[in-house]
Parts: C-alpha cells; structure tokens; sequence
C-alpha cells in the first residue's frame, strides 16, 4: 500500500515538474503581455503586477494592428483545411480500398514529398507563383500549403479507412449503394474521429506555417505569424506587445484543441490499438 | 474548389473593410499631413518632379522608427510627383532573403529596398541594380545644386560604393561607439577606455555581479549582422587585413589577438546571457542598470533613454571606440541605402529615382527628424548640414553627454572602408565568421582552432 502510495506520489512529482517546464513559457507569454514595457524588464521578474490591456489595444487597435494579419490567418488556415479534406478523403479512401496500378508507388509518392526539406524548395515554389503572377495572394499561399497538408492528411487518413471493415461496405453493397453512395453514407460516419484529427492537424500546420508565409506573402496576405515578427525590430524588442500578439494567435489554436480534444485522442488511439496497418 | 471560392471571396471583403477600418486613423493624419506641406523647399530643384506621375513603386523597407517616420511622410512625396508609394515592412533577417530572390528571379518586385551595405558587391557584381551615376549626372532628374551629394556622410557612400560608382544612397546609418555610466566610472574614478586594455580594465573594476552589474557587454550572437558586426572593428584595430596579399584572411596572429580579447572580456565581465545577446538586448540591459559600459550603435541611445523603461537617464555618456593596438579606432559603417532594382521599365527606375532623391534629401531628413511631428525623432541622418544644425545637436545632446561630438568624431576620423570584407561572397563568409566566433566564444573550439576552421571553409568560396 506505501510503496504503491509512493509511486503515485512520485509519478504525480515528476509529471507536475515536466507540466512545470511545458507551461512555463505559456504562462510566462500571458503575464508578459499584461505587464507594461519596464515591468517585462524588472529584475527580479515581478510576479505581482498591476495588468495591463495596453498592449493589447496597441496590438489590436494601434497603427499597425494585426487584425487584417489574424483575418489573412484564417482565411489561409480554413482554406487550406477545407480544400484539403475535399481532395484528401477520396485519395485516401482510394489508397486504402480500390486496386488500381501504380498504387504502391502512388502511396510512397505521397510521404516521399514529406520527406524533402522545405527551405530547399522555397525558391522554386516562388518563381512558379511569381510566373503566374500569385505571389502575395491567398490562392498562391493555400496552393503552396496543400503541397504538404495533403499528403500528410492523405497519409493521415489512409490508416483510418483500412481500419474498417471491409464487411461493412459490402453490406452496403449488397442493399444496393454505389461506391460514393457508400463512402459518404457508410465509410465517412465510421471515420469522423480521423477526419477530426486530420482537420484540427491541417489547420494548426497552416496557422502556424512561417517559412513559407514569410517568402510568399506580401502587404496584401500577410498571416499573423510573419506580421509578429515586426515586433523584434532593429531597434528594440517590443516584448509586451510581442506577448500580447503571441497570446492573441494561440487563442484560435487552443479553442480547436479543446473542442476537438475528445477525437484526437480516440482518433490517435484508435488506429494504434487495432494496429491496422499504415502502409 | 467551387464550393471553396464563394467563402474566400466574401471572407476577403470583410478582410478588406477590416483592413480599412484598422488603417483609417493614421490615413486621415497622413492625409492632413499632406495639405499642410510646404512643397517649396523641393520645388527649388531645377527638375520636373511630376514627369512620371502616375507610377506606382514597391518599397521594402525594415520596421524602425527611422523608416516610420518616411511612410508617415509619403503623402507629400505623392503630392510632390504623383508617384505612387507602397511600403512593405520586412524584418531585417528577411528583408535580406526576399530582396535577393527578388533580384535574381528579376522579377522587380521591389522597386528599391533598404539595403545592407555589404551586399553590394554582389549586386554590383551581377548588375542587379543601377550605377546611380547615371541618375546623379542626368540634369533632367537631378539639381546637383539642389541635392548636394557631397553632403551626404562620405563613409557612408563609399561603403555603398563599388569601384568607384555607388550602388545605393544612404538613407539612415549608424556608428559604434562607447556608451558608458556616468555615474559608475565616477565613483571609481575611472575614465572612458582610450585603448581596448583599458575597456577591459574598466570592465574589471566595475564588475560587481553580485550587485547585479557588469563590466561590459558586445553583441554574442552569432549572425554576419551581429558579432560579426562588433568583431571585425577588433580585428581591424589589432592590426588585422582581410585581404593579406591579395588573399581573403580570418586567421593568423592578429585575428587570434583579436578574438581572444573578445572572448576575454565576453567570459570575465560580460552577463552569461550576452553570449546570446543582439544589440537590443544589450541596449535593454543596460537601460536597467546591470551593464556598466558597452561597444555598439550610436542610435541604441533613444532605447537607454526611453522614460518608459529606462532607469539610467540622465547617467549616460559616451566616448570613441577605444585604440586598438594598431594604434586605429575602428567604427562599424553601416547605413540603410536605397539602390535601384535594374529590372524595372525605364519609367518605374525614374520613379524610383526620384523616390530616393527625395528621402536623401537635405529637406526630407530634417522633417523626419528633428522637424518630424511624432514622437520618435532620427538619431542617423545620412547629411553633415543637418548633423550641424543647431535644432539637431540640441535634440540629439539630450541623450547624454558628448553624444553629437563623439557621434560625429566617429564618422569622420574613425571609419574603414575595410572595416568587413567587401567581396559578393559576403553572405556566406559572414556567416560563416559569425559560427566561428561563436564557437570560440561557447569554448567548442580554441581560438586558433575556430579561425583555422573558418579560413578552411572560406577559401574554396572565395574560388568558387
């Protein structure tokens, strides 16, 4: 009994030092960007302070607000998702299920594009949007950003559909249901869990993307993670309102990650537990 | 994709009437700013500022105050020639990346572009951008008499020079020099350091960590605009040429002096963090009151002289870069500079001409500085007339003793053309310099290990 109490009290000790070190930054953002410029600098760090909205109205509502920033963030981060998921769940689907040639080098196609390093093909991606004249537009950065979120939601996807039985189209089948029939009304209902996951997964990769945002874009598309970056300038670093923008762009991703927690989990381990095999 | 385009077109309507409503303000400013303008002092030029009105150029400039302060001053230069302006803010690490895609590609995205002045070489080198000799000696596009070139800071044009020709006109520069506590180097008795012994005896005698304050602190991290920003004035003053024989050189005995001072006052009497440091560490930390004395950029003063966070005011001065043992003080040259991208229509390059000549100008100096309505007023204007305008030295003097002299000493006695290797390899052999410093400076590589490794690595750039 001791020794079982024992453990779980040093389980519980290490866990709340490893919550400790992950929260740390977080917590340490939020209470940043309500203190005003010298608290952020007092030494030692004040704890106790009187907050601030200061640099949230600057951030939000001062000459270079980054509201047009959050707006361009989403519209690139929906976009992206939501074309993704059109294209990604008959590919996936089609990988799992029909046999078609060229498959298998169809599925190590997909992973193979994971597998280069993005910052060697930046260049290239920006004379193909230059010569079509897409550079600093939404449709340039969604094009770009759907060469990696597809195929990774593709690859995402394919292991839920091999998951369900086969038996249960075929039941469909037998009651008359064509292919598509059957996807939307049988196969899609049986993977929502994976379709969540792959959803909250394509959105927070877009929402957070800089590398790439921060060639393609311009004044017009400019998502909040670039626009941040003017905030260390050559002249100082604006920690609070840094912090403020910081806070500011975590919201959306934490709201999808509370509301969407339950499938990632169920989705995450559903796939592991049947151990149904990703290719 | 169909059912895609309905929820982004609608989405961008609402982006742009949110873009509109957060712009509104500083719109009706600029607007107003524009009506009261005197144009005269620019129609004094003998040249027809409106021949190519109804252009419109892209200007990629850095987020500084110095740079704010011109966008703020863009309705008057529309006014003035009917040229169109648009700026683009890009941070500085990128604005380097973005410019350089944009020429090679030729693509003429950016019309101009804050420039590093170290990059020309390689601008020059592929004729990315416009001698602007040519522009200077058209009478159709200049009024030498109006424009005065040779009022514009020599060190600053010949660092932007290639040659002979320049490549870029300086808009906004800077110097190193020493900033320093009053208050703590009196109450030992201690001077401002003449030669880099002393700057490390100082150093030693005001580090007192336990009482949180250092001895001194330079720029740690590593990057070819950071301590390869402060190491080369080291260099220079230990006695070392970059170019021996003929031959780029990192190594060999002065380098080593050189860095091992570097790494002496870093380890003994600088914080542990300042390994990590930029300049606006630097600058915050000292603005508290934990650094003593440091070596860096003049206009560092406005941030240590910040009421909202600074809690030294009024305890600062200034003084020259120390001697090194060569006997030279080595300032760092750096300007932001305007080239003209040669990939643009003749039309566009007039624009942009004129563009510049107008933020070089004596006239649009003074108004974003010491003349601007605004709260942040230009520390480096490119001009020796406004560096002597009684307004300006009163303003400037307000950041602490010596300020304007000692700024203005550095520029005139204390520059090097040589002070960083001027080849198109820039890039890379900054970078690779910076790695070396670093890991001298992290204890990874001994001195002369650090430097060997460099010179290794940059000898077959300098072929290639």
């Amino acid at each position: 009994m001791t020794a079982k109490r024992l453990r779980i009290i040093a389980l519980l000790a290490i866990s709340t030092v490893f919550l400790l070190a992950w929260a740390f930054p977080i917590v340490w953002s939020v209470m940043n960007s309500l203190k005003t410029d010298s608290d952020v600098l007092a030494y030692p760090p004040k704890l106790v302070f009187t907050p601030t909205w200061e640099a949230y109205r600057d951030v939000l509502f001062g000459s270079g607000s980054i509201l047009p920033n959050l707006l361009s963030s989403v519209i690139i981060s929906v976009g992206t998702t939501v074309v993704t998921m059109l294209m990604a769940v008959p590919a996936a689907y089609a990988l799992a299920r029909l046999r078609f040639r060229g498959k298998k080098f169809a599925g190590f196609y997909v992973l193979a594009t994971q597998m280069l390093p993005p910052v060697g093909i930046i260049i290239p991606y920006f004379l193909v949007l230059r010569n079509i004249g897409w550079i600093d537009t939404y449709q340039g950065i969604i094009l770009i950003y759907l060469s990696f979120s597809l195929p990774f939601a593709i690859w995402l996807l394919v292991s839920y559909f091999e998951d369900i039985p086969f038996e249960m189209e075929e039941a469909a089948y037998l009651d008359g249901a064509s292919r598509l029939k059957t996807l939307w009304r049988i196969i899609i209902p049986q993977v929502r869990g994976g379709i969540a996951v792959t959803v909250v997964f394509v959105f927070l990769n877009a929402w957070n993307e800089f590398l790439f945002a921060v060639v393609l874009s311009g004044n017009t598309v400019r998502p909040v993670t670039v626009a941040m970056f003017n905030f260390v300038s050559v002249e100082q670093t604006l920690w609070a309102k840094l912090a403020a923008v910081s806070v500011l762009a975590m919201l959306p991703v934490v709201v999808l990650g509370v509301v969407a927690q339950k499938h990632i989990v169920k989705g995450l381990t559903v796939g592991a537990v049947k151990g149904g095999g990703r290719r | 994709m169909s059912s895609f385009t309905p929820t982004r077109r609608t989405l961008l309507k609402t982006g742009t009437a949110a873009a509109a409503f957060a712009t509104l303000g500083p719109a009706f400013l600029r607007q107003a700013a524009a009506q009261d303008a005197d144009l005269a002092p620019y129609k004094s030029a003998q040249i027809d500022w409106q021949q190519v009105s109804g252009e419109t150029i892209t200007v990629a400039v850095i987020p500084a105050s110095y740079f704010e302060n011109l966008i703020t001053l863009a309705p008057q230069f529309k006014a003035l020639t009917g040229i169109d302006v648009r700026f683009e803010k890009i941070p500085p690490a990128q604005i380097r990346q973005k410019s350089v895609i944009d020429l090679t590609s030729k693509t003429g995205t950016y019309a101009t572009h804050a420039a590093d002045p170290m990059y020309y070489a390689l601008y020059a080198a592929n004729k990315w951008v416009e001698p602007l000799d040519t522009y200077l000696a058209d009478k159709s596009l200049t009024d030498p008499a109006w424009f005065k070139l040779d009022d514009i800071i020599p060190a600053w044009r010949s660092a932007n020079g290639i040659d002979g020709k320049l490549y870029g006109m300086p808009y906004d520069g800077e110097v190193t020099i020493q900033v320093y506590r009053k208050d703590l180097y009196d109450a030992k008795g201690l001077k401002p350091a003449d030669t880099l012994e002393a700057y490390m005896s100082n150093a030693a005698a005001l580090n007192t960590p336990n009482d949180r304050v250092w001895g001194a602190a330079l720029r740690g991290v590593a990057g070819a605009g950071q301590n390869m920003y402060i190491y080369p004035s080291i260099f220079r003053e230990f006695g070392g040429d970059w170019m021996k024989g003929g031959k780029l050189t990192v190594n060999g005995p002065e380098a080593e002096a050189a860095l091992a001072w570097y790494v002496d006052i870093m380890k003994k009497y600088a914080p542990t963090a300042a390994a990590n440091w930029n300049w606006p560490d630097i600058a915050d930390a000292f603005s508290q009151g934990t650094v003593a004395s440091y070596i860096d950029a003049h206009s560092s003063a406005s941030v240590i002289n910040n009421p909202e966070k600074s809690k030294v005011i009024g305890k600062v001065a200034y003084a020259r870069w120390p001697k090194g043992p060569s006997g030279k003080r080595t300032t760092s040259i750096w300007n932001w500079g305007f080239p003209i991208n040669s990939a643009l229509p003749e039309k566009k390059r007039k624009a942009t001409w004129l563009f510049i000549q107008w933020a070089a100008s004596a006239e649009t100096q003074a108004r974003t500085a010491h003349k601007f309505a605004g709260p942040t007023k230009r520390s480096g204007v490119n001009r020796t007339s406004v560096w002597k305008d009684p307004d300006y030295i009163k303003l400037m003097n307000g950041f602490g003793e010596n300020f304007v002299e000692v700024t203005m000493g550095a520029l005139q006695e204390d520059t090097d053309v040589d002070w960083r290797p001027r080849v198109p390899q820039w890039p890379a052999i900054g970078d690779t310099m910076a790695t070396a410093i670093q890991s001298a400076l992290s204890g990874q590589a001994t001195i002369k290990a650090a430097l060997d490794d460099a010179q290794r690595r940059i000898e077959p750039m300098m072929r290639g």
